[in-house]
């Protein structure tokens, strides 16, 4: 255990890691923030709300007075306002803003972390390439879709490895009463049966349940890598207290480390169709903190051209106010934000009407959103996924191109 | 971080999908709606009993299988061969009993030579404690979901556990378990502990009327709390709040008696408002039944308490009750010989046995989802209410029937699993996970050490929508205590586990763990295998050199554990 992290803590692995290629940090800002309270915001209409738009270090680019950190470093951010996409229901919309695409069932899309994951991936490292960090085990339909099927039809081994919480992993150690030869031994006898019922049987279901054991040898040796109390205290503080942050904080040490795709997640903070106003301004000015640590860190680091760093929702909120001062769902004119891995800094991508209800310029539909993040991490979107005999999926569907306007020439 | 994160809602798009019956496409279900390229929608229409169904249990099981086999042949599908003895048994055990079979049982079973021997079976099982235990168990999921620790220990305390127990247990009738839960009006003390299905929802009328939906009609109602259903128009904004309102003049009061509803007669009134902002009364109202009348005060009216607004209770020592009552009327006016409390049944015990619903998710039965094969569900519906509602009778239908005795094995060229083509494999149960380590390792009674929470934590799932290993799971069982634990305990004394270690032969060790673990004979290749670990030497057990066994017991815990954690002993197949 020791002689892992220091392995791991050795610059000539961190200059490895960079090589290998790109990563992707995903902020998953579920349940859905508001784009008024953030990169879109609309002052002196009706529908701005009580907060006030500030400038940024690009000319004439104003984002809501929440997020003064990022405003500062906004020539490194590049922002979609024109974001218009179908489902406004959250599990359908979490389904089509995480794996790309509306259902086609029985068959099942991977979630953009699986396939970055297997494209990109390390897959004979010990640490995990597709980290999930959600502390909070609730959230209604984000939830539901946790339990779900991530990886898809890419097959189990290209799931998440959830951890969050305590900032741990349940079970990540050998217990002591058995010593490390004797639960080798045993799980080599383990894999021997539980194979060759997989191969007799040709079965999904064991075949599934093999790929997470198989995980279960190098996930232990990465034991330290979770452990958050070791990570400097200055950083932590940086980042801020709460878990959101720190998670953030552990999804940057885990790409320094190996990982190629951490998804952050807390929950549903963010559906805020009670008290709105109040509700984001203790969560975006949180936001804009941890972007900007984040994207300062990787650029510090080195890291930030090969790292992508995305924030986003499942869709926006209306331009008008519910009755509980709320602002419910909008997927017709939203926002987010990306940096890094490609992306170029300091654009603002298309435009909503100066109320905000709906989209004036360059509209980008989900389709067109994943094909510019594959794209940017040098992934084919147009590629097929061989299926056998079953019916032709591409990784992007309907031919989308990428938004060359925030993609890096060469 | 507090948020105010329940399921509100409010949809502001038109979509352009072009779905004949809908415009809108957005379900808040788990399962999307219908696009372009999904199976064509067919709505859930319950009918009055058409025709008359098949009389007895093996022309009932024989029409499931001409249905499905009619479906087949228009889809050129090949179905799985038919299963062996064995595989049967095994499969059998722990879908009706909860517990894979000991290896006397096995023995019984395969030396019965009779041309019934399956359907013996299958009544030997279905007249079971276990099988009462193993309905119980999933139904306090079903009906309550998991719970935490201290949930689970109230159930218990306050005899929720063991009432939903008796009833399998007695078979007694599903519209009458209905009755009893959503009455909560216990007319004997044998139904005190009913009344816990509204009592443990702690005043939450939200939350009862989205358990009701489910547990006994068959469909998720939380989207409509905001706007009628995108997807399937029959669920409407109206029916959420109608649903609420006939159960929220509930109060939870615990008597002597035990834990009571107080229904008052007054209030609970109050008016819901659609994304339009347009608001409306929240009658009493649900799916097609008409709207049950009653006396709505005007807005700017308080309606006054009065003694005479109430009647005696029903019992002496038990709360009086409103002369008008909203739950009563539930009961008697919406509930009671509802087609769907019928068909929603049908296709959940369809879902129990052969590892999906005929209409899937099995709880999402609306217009949105189609059913698979719904001359099946149809017979299996009218036959269930034409028979008193008896669980047993549809499950030995079902169980008895070819389609279920078909092989795990997925045969080529089919994909779909609504085909039925071939038995779904499914992940035990956390309790029959625990029940058949108990019979493979412990013996009979209950274990010295009880693995069931810590297990229900690792493998919550029940009849989950389709089978996803997370790494939690191996984390678990390689690494949790309890499990290895339970191993080192059941291999002292005088336990199955124990007996292994004592056999003359490595050999005979081995094929004693299969028998006992996997109800099978193992193959030469795996004797072997689990014969030369059972006699390398020992890593880390400290063997007195006066009586060492011929088995070195830490490594036949060791090898224990390597099979109870493979994929064969993990999943029902």
């Amino acid at each position: 255990m020791g002689s892992f992290a220091g392995l791991f803590s050795a610059q000539a692995i961190a200059d490895e890691v960079k090589k290998q290629g790109k990563k992707c940090i995903l902020l998953w800002l579920c349940g859905a923030p508001s784009q008024f309270e953030t990169w879109d915001p609309k002052p002196g209409t009706e529908t701005a709300g009580p907060f006030a738009a500030i400038p940024t270090a690009m000319p004439g680019v104003h984002v809501s007075e929440l997020m003064p950190q990022c405003a500062s470093i906004l020539d490194k951010l590049a922002i979609i306002r024109s974001m218009k996409t179908e489902p406004s229901e959250h599990f359908q919309g979490i389904d089509v803003l995480t794996r790309g695409d509306a259902p086609r069932p029985p068959f099942t899309r991977p979630i953009l972390g699986s396939v970055v994951a297997q494209q990109l991936g390390q897959l004979d490292s010990p640490v995990p390439q597709f980290v999930l960090l959600d502390p909070c085990p609730e959230g209604n339909e984000f939830k539901a879709f946790k339990g779900g099927n991530w990886a898809g039809w890419l097959g189990a081994e290209y799931g998440p490895v959830r951890a969050g919480g305590e900032y741990s992993i349940p079970n990540i150690l050998r217990p002591e009463s058995i010593d490390e030869a004797d639960h080798a031994d045993r799980e080599a006898l383990r894999r021997f049966l539980s194979r060759k019922f997989e191969n007799d049987q040709s079965s999904a279901a064991a075949a599934g349940y093999n790929a997470a054991f198989a995980r279960v040898k190098g996930l232990m040796s990465c034991a330290p890598l979770f452990d958050i109390e070791r990570l400097p205290a200055d950083d932590r503080y940086r980042y801020g207290p709460g878990a959101f942050a720190q998670h953030a904080l552990l999804a940057r040490h885990l790409i320094e480390n190996g990982s190629t795709f951490v998804m952050v997640a807390n929950g549903m903070p963010w559906d805020n169709h009670v008290f709105q106003h109040e509700m984001h301004q203790m969560l975006v000015p949180e936001l804009d903190n941890v972007i900007y640590q984040l994207v300062n860190d990787l650029s510090e680091r080195g890291m930030l051209d090969d790292t992508l760093v995305i924030a986003m929702g499942e869709f926006g909120r209306t331009p008008w106010l519910n009755d509980a001062r709320g602002r419910d769902h909008y997927a017709k004119a939203w926002s987010l934000a990306m940096a890094g891995g490609g992306i170029r800094g300091g654009v603002v991508h298309g435009a909503t009407d100066e109320r905000g209800f709906d989209v004036t310029t360059d509209p980008v539909d989900n389709r067109e959103l994943f094909a510019t993040i594959f794209t940017t991490l040098g992934i084919d979107p147009a590629a097929e996924y061989d299926l056998g005999d079953l019916p032709t999926f591409h990784r992007v569907e309907g031919d989308a191109k990428p938004i060359s306007t925030l993609l890096n020439a060469g | 971080m507090p948020s105010p994160s329940r399921s509100v809602s409010s949809l502001i798009l038109r979509l352009a999908v072009l779905v004949a019956v809908t415009t809108v496409s957005l379900a808040c279900g788990r399962q999307a709606a219908a696009t372009e390229g999904s199976p064509q929608t067919t709505a859930v229409q319950p009918s009055d009993n058409r025709g008359t169904p098949p009389a007895s249990n093996a022309e009932l099981a024989a029409a499931i299988d001409r249905l499905l086999e009619e479906g087949w042949a228009a889809a050129d599908v090949q179905a799985a061969d038919a299963i062996s003895d064995e595989v049967f048994l095994r499969r059998v055990f722990l879908d009706l009993a909860g517990r894979i079979p000991s290896t006397a049982e096995r023995e019984d079973f395969l030396s019965d030579s009779r041309e019934d021997r399956r359907l013996l079976l299958i009544d030997r099982l279905l007249a079971s404690d276990d099988y009462a235990k193993r309905m119980a168990d999933l139904f306090d999921v079903l009906l309550m979901g998991r719970g935490s620790g201290r949930t689970m220990r109230e159930r218990h305390e306050h005899g929720w556990r063991q009432w939903l127990q008796t009833q399998f247990h007695d078979n007694r009738p599903w519209n009458q378990m209905a009755e009893a839960m959503l009455l909560a009006r216990p007319a004997t003390a044998a139904d005190n502990a009913a009344t816990w299905f509204l009592y443990e929802r702690n005043n939450d009328h939200q939350q009862i009327a989205e358990a009701v939906a489910p547990a006994f009609f068959g469909f998720r109602i939380e989207c409509a709390q905001c706007h009628d259903s995108m997807t399937a128009a029959e669920v409407e904004q109206a029916h959420y709040w109608g649903l609420v309102a006939f159960f929220n003049r509930g109060k939870n009061e615990m008597t002597d008696q035990g834990p009571r509803i107080v229904e008052s007669a007054v209030g609970g009134f109050s008016e819901f408002a659609d994304i339009e902002g347009t608001s409306s009364p929240n009658l009493l109202k649900f799916l097609d039944v008409d709207v049950v009348d009653e006396a709505r005060p005007a807005a700017d009216e308080e309606q006054q308490e009065s003694d005479e607004l109430y009647q005696a209770a029903f019992r002496d020592g038990e709360p009086r009750q409103p002369v008008f009552s909203r739950r009563e009327r539930f009961v008697e006016d919406v509930l009671r010989d509802h087609p769907r409390l019928a068909q929603a049944m049908a296709n959940r015990l369809w879902a129990v046995l052969m590892g999906r619903g005929l209409v899937h998710p099995y709880d999402e039965m609306d217009s949105a989802h189609t059913i698979e094969h719904p001359e099946i569900l149809q017979l299996l519906t009218d036959d269930f209410r034409q028979h008193g509602y008896d669980i047993r009778r549809t499950l030995r239908a079902i169980a008895s029937s070819q389609a279920y005795q078909r092989s795990s094995r997925k045969p080529a060229g089919v994909d779909d699993p609504a085909t039925f083509a071939w038995y779904l494999e499914r992940p035990l149960t956390a309790e029959q996970f625990t029940s058949s380590l108990r019979v493979a390792l412990y013996g009979a009674g209950e274990m010295p050490r009880d693995l069931t929470s810590a297990v229900r934590q690792a493998m919550p799932d029940v009849l989950p929508d389709e089978s996803v290993t997370t790494i939690a799971e191996p984390l678990f069982l390689s690494n949790g205590p309890d499990l290895q634990a339970l191993l080192q305990e059941v291999s002292e004394g005088d336990h199955p586990l124990a007996a292994m270690a004592a056999l003359p032969s490595t050999h005979e060790a081995a094929t004693a763990l299969f028998l006992a673990t996997l109800c099978r004979m193992p193959t030469a290749e795996e004797v072997e295998a689990v014969a030369t670990f059972l006699s390398q030497s020992p890593q880390s057990a400290e063997i007195s050199s006066n009586d060492a066994p011929l088995v070195a017991k830490q490594r036949l815990v060791h090898a224990a554990w390597a099979i109870v954690t493979s994929a064969e002993f993990r999943f029902n197949h």
